[in-house]
């Protein structure tokens, strides 16, 4: 029973480098000091020694498992204490927790992927998932959204997508300015110009509740059906394993049922775009 | 200049309608083109004309003030705008600016009017898809609002 190794302890990942996103994102590349993998939508608690932990989707590439990336928005004080490390430190990971994307069920389908500000962190995973499988797709088609053309993370992402075959990339920003010639709008607007089998498709969602919710309903009218959709829910995630309660939607631990669930599971209950 | 059936088949608002209904539209419309930068029509003007996107860019916004635009949206291919011309008091809820040279079908709305009470199978289709376009545009407005007040 003592040799019995303890599930809250982390293992040490150093710090390799940080990279500045936008002004409130930066990633976080780690090389962990023991062995780690993780399926893509798949979640870590990340930590630093004496300060606290918080849930976090890798934004790296599933495949690759010597080198792990995590992109974190500062958004209070363990988040803060984040941005100010630099390289050369050490933070700490558990897990990985939860279920991913089933990358299987995609295959022989077109795959329509809604993503919002930081949400394109867990998508990003997906899409290198996806890149590696993509004999076995029919499509995959981006659309993502950020407030400003600065809020945009991973901008080399977008042409790299538009160049590889059977990939498609569009975005939209809320509010343009004198840099930006693109699309100008909320993320959905861009489902009109994308065209899709929808009886042959899935689509995935993630990105903030409010984008999640008005982007489902926008699939929905669109003809998606309940189970065709994929959201990533972040619920508090705390303690990872389905035991502290923080992150409960009616029946479900979103730390151990999810993160990610098809819309037609999690559609009748009430706190699902809280 | 006349946009032909095929062509209007190509148009995503024009799915779903018949040969006979698309002529009508051929009988209403015309192909206007504008510049960079042209105004197609100011928030507030009286409208006479629906348009549909053919190929091009468009900005949508409003105006707080005649300095000062803001750009609320891209127009899309296929996307309707201008539907104010249908419904009085036909003034404009927003400008249309070009972003690139641009190419819209105009369609008469008054003549459209009268032929939907004259033809109410077509007349319900092209309502039908309007209040869809007017439904589209308030739900994102409404996304957009509460990206605001969320902020």
């Amino acid at each position: 029973m003592l040799n019995e190794k303890n599930i809250y302890n982390p293992i040490h990942a150093k710090l390799t480098d940080v990279i500045e996103e936008s002004s409130l994102i930066k990633t976080f590349v780690l090389i962990p000091e023991e062995e780690f993998s993780f399926k893509t939508g798949q979640f870590i608690e990340l930590s630093v020694d004496g300060i606290g932990e918080a849930p976090f989707t890798p934004s790296s590439s599933p495949l690759i498992t010597e080198k792990l990336e995590v992109t974190v928005m500062k958004t209070g004080y363990v988040t803060e204490i984040m941005h100010n490390l630099k390289p050369g430190g050490y933070m700490g990971i558990r897990g990985p927790y939860g279920r991913g994307y089933p990358v299987e069920k995609f295959f022989g389908k077109e795959i329509l992927i809604l993503g919002g500000g930081c949400g394109l962190a867990p998508i990003r995973s997906l899409l290198y998932a996806l890149e590696n499988v993509k004999d076995k797709l029919v499509k995959v088609i981006l659309c993502y959204g950020s407030k400003t053309p600065a809020d945009c993370i991973y901008k080399p992402l977008f042409d790299r997508l538009n160049n590889t075959e059977k990939f498609e990339a569009h975005r939209t920003v809320d509010k343009a300015d004198e840099s930006w010639s693109g699309s100008v709008g909320v993320v959905t607007s861009l489902l009109n110009k994308v065209k899709v089998n929808i009886d042959n498709s899935v689509a995935v969602v993630c990105g903030p509740p409010i984008m999640m919710k008005f982007g489902t309903i926008r699939l929905l009218e669109m003809g998606y059906r309940d189970e065709q959709i994929y959201l990533s829910m972040e619920k508090n995630m705390s303690c990872g394993l389905g035991k502290c309660g923080h992150c409960m939607m009616g029946e479900f631990f979103v730390c151990k049922d999810g993160p990610v669930f098809t819309y037609n599971e999690i559609k009748h209950n009430p706190e699902i775009w809280k | 200049m006349k946009v032909t059936i095929g062509e209007l088949k190509n148009i995503r608002f024009f799915d779903n309608y018949s040969d006979d209904q698309l002529k009508i539209f051929i009988r209403l419309s015309s192909i206007k083109e504008f510049r960079v930068k042209e105004i197609l029509f100011e928030q507030y003007d009286e409208l006479s004309e629906m348009y549909v996107l053919l190929t091009g860019c468009l900005s949508m916004g409003i105006s707080l003030a005649k300095e000062k635009r803001i750009h609320l949206s891209t127009l899309e291919e296929g996307d309707l705008f201008s539907w104010s011309a249908a419904f009085s008091p036909y003034i404009s809820t927003a400008w249309v600016m070009a972003t690139c040279p641009t190419k819209v079908l105009a369609i008469d709305a008054r003549k459209l009017n009268l032929e939907f009470e004259k033809n109410c199978d077509f007349g319900f289709k092209t309502m039908a898809k309007i209040a869809q376009t007017i439904s589209h545009r308030l739900s994102d407005t409404r996304f957009q609002l509460m990206n605001q007040l969320t902020l």
